[in-house]
């Protein structure tokens, strides 16, 4: 390995750190309140959120891509838990349901905002493609900066997120405002989708923020446990794949993404 | 002393009447079982009492603290929680503690010792929840309800899932609260093993049929416009009144 190489690698082993904590953190609630089809709904809200500040800029005013994509991303996550209705008691539509609708809508109007600044199509598509070993010490920051984010929230409204995604109708009897803490909580999931996504691309966000805590739950005995073991399958995933990634021609995160998710099916083999 | 007062309810679910015209009075220390057919608003009746949803006409007026226990089925068992943690959970609700940090005060974690034992699940304090029997789960959902300390406790279905040994202890724990001055109200299908101990039974089907002592409200009357067919019953040796079959959860 050239010592031209070492910074890039240094970088993609912290974002890899900071993508396992993100893994641990939000991918565990991702999966306790059975969302993890938001990943992916949140992801591609983010596009038509960057195509929108694009034409925006196209117009004069400037916004920055990644805070559109974040925008609209938190946009998507309130739309879907408006419409599943957890806060309230009684008929509710299935979230997921909900996250499909609003998956559809967003990806629609990314497809009219893309076609309305053809140019910087690129740009904005450049959001669900990424490369560990691309990374920039801006795009580091950001996702540093969200994960610190991130974590305070959790930190602070930990036990709301746990009693709604728990069992919502004792929380609502007890007083638990069930619907604002799971707003806040769908929308911190699509904060961090999307500023992690923003550096390392989609598909490594798709893996990592569901199959770890996928797989922990099923061997866990505790929740402790589940953060535990989700950031210690995500981070050995990362660091395997970029291992790989040096004796083979493929993306380290492309590599991550094959070991985690291969890791969840090989889990529900021995599990079942 | 009247603990929950009803007058005139209506409670819908996006224009859907579940429940018209329900008037009730439960005391302090009453011991109240809801019956009904599956759709005829059991659950929503306790949801209005704990204030879970809004009337949509008349009103629900309740002096004291709520305990709640809903059906089992609500739970997440997909969450690898401890029994402590479970019943914790009504206290910190309660308290609005949602932090990682926050802590049970010396009096607060006696609470959750003395809810676990009463339901005689302390030796599981440390165990899975999702590993218990549903009997032992019904059981530590109770205790999550009366950590409190509630005056009034809510339970849906509490005997769901449940054994006869676990259905006795639980019965005679609720009898207890009662006559500790807890007003319970509990949603049941079959009222039979609690028959000695209720002070009122409420028929519900959408509309409050009949509401008072056992043997006043299930009569055949009462039972057909309920469940549609008259129920029969028998007298047990004590003098109670018992219907001999009650329905199932839908």
């Amino acid at each position: 390995m050239g010592e031209v190489m070492i910074p890039f690698l240094l970088r993609a082993i912290v974002a890899i750190f900071i993508i396992s904590i993100n893994a641990a953190i939000t991918g565990t609630f991702t999966v306790f309140r059975n969302v993890s089809f938001l990943v992916a709904g949140t992801a591609h809200a983010a596009l038509a959120g960057a195509a929108l500040a694009l034409i925006l800029e196209s117009l004069g005013f400037h916004v920055p891509v990644l805070l559109g994509g974040v925008l609209f991303a938190i946009f998507a996550a309130i739309s879907a838990g408006y419409a599943s209705g957890r806060g309230k008691v009684g008929r509710r539509e299935d979230t997921n349901t909900a996250i499909a609708i609003s998956f559809a809508l967003s990806m629609s109007l990314a497809v009219l905002f893309i076609s309305m600044v053809r140019e910087y199509a690129a740009r904005v598509w450049g959001l669900l493609i990424g490369d560990l070993f691309l990374l920039s010490y801006s795009d580091l920051a950001i996702m540093f900066i969200t994960t610190l984010l991130v974590i305070a929230i959790t930190a602070l409204f930990y036990r709301a997120f746990l009693y709604l995604s728990f069992d919502a109708e004792a929380a609502i009897a007890s007083g638990v405002k069930v619907g604002l803490y799971d707003y806040l909580l769908l929308s911190t999931i699509a904060l961090s989708v999307v500023a992690i996504m923003g550096g390392v691309g989609a598909i490594l966000v798709f893996a990592m923020f569901v199959a770890p805590a996928a797989i922990a739950k099923r061997f866990a005995k505790s929740i402790s446990r589940v953060f535990l073991l989700s950031f210690l399958i995500s981070f050995s995933s990362g660091i395997a794949g970029i291992a790989l990634s040096f004796y083979l021609p493929f993306s380290p995160g492309a590599m991550a993404a094959v070991m985690v998710s291969s890791t969840y099916f090989v889990s529900v083999f021995v599990k079942k | 002393m009247e603990a929950v007062v009803i007058k005139d309810l209506c409670c819908t679910y996006d224009g859907f009447v579940a429940i018209d015209r329900v008037n009730m009075i439960v005391n302090k220390g009453e011991f109240v079982a809801i019956m009904g057919p599956n759709g005829g608003g059991k659950t929503t009746l306790l949801r209005a009492i704990a204030g879970m949803i809004k009337p949509q006409r008349g009103y629900v007026k309740v002096k004291g603290e709520i305990g709640y226990m809903p059906q089992k089925e609500h739970v997440n068992f997909e969450i690898p929680i401890k029994v402590r943690e479970v019943v914790e959970m009504g206290i910190m609700s309660k308290k609005k503690k949602f932090s990682l940090f926050s802590k049970l005060s010396r009096e607060e974690k006696e609470l959750v010792n003395n809810a676990l034992k009463a339901v005689d699940m302390l030796k599981f304090v440390e165990r899975n929840f999702t590993e218990l029997s549903g009997g032992q789960q019904q059981r530590v959902l109770l205790a999550r309800a009366i950590a409190t300390k509630p005056d009034i406790l809510l339970l849906d279905e509490p005997f769901n899932g449940v054994d006869l040994p676990t259905q006795e202890k639980i019965i005679k724990l609720l009898d207890n609260l009662a006559s500790e001055g807890v007003s319970v109200i509990t949603v049941v299908h079959n009222v039979s093993p609690l028959i000695h101990h209720v002070s009122r039974i409420a028929l519900l089907n959408r509309e409050l049929i009949a509401y008072g002592k056992p043997e006043e409200v299930l009569t055949p009357e009462n039972t057909a416009k309920t469940y549609g067919i008259p129920i029969p019953t028998t007298v047990c040796k004590e003098g109670y009144i018992h219907p001999l079959f009650g329905d199932i959860h839908g």
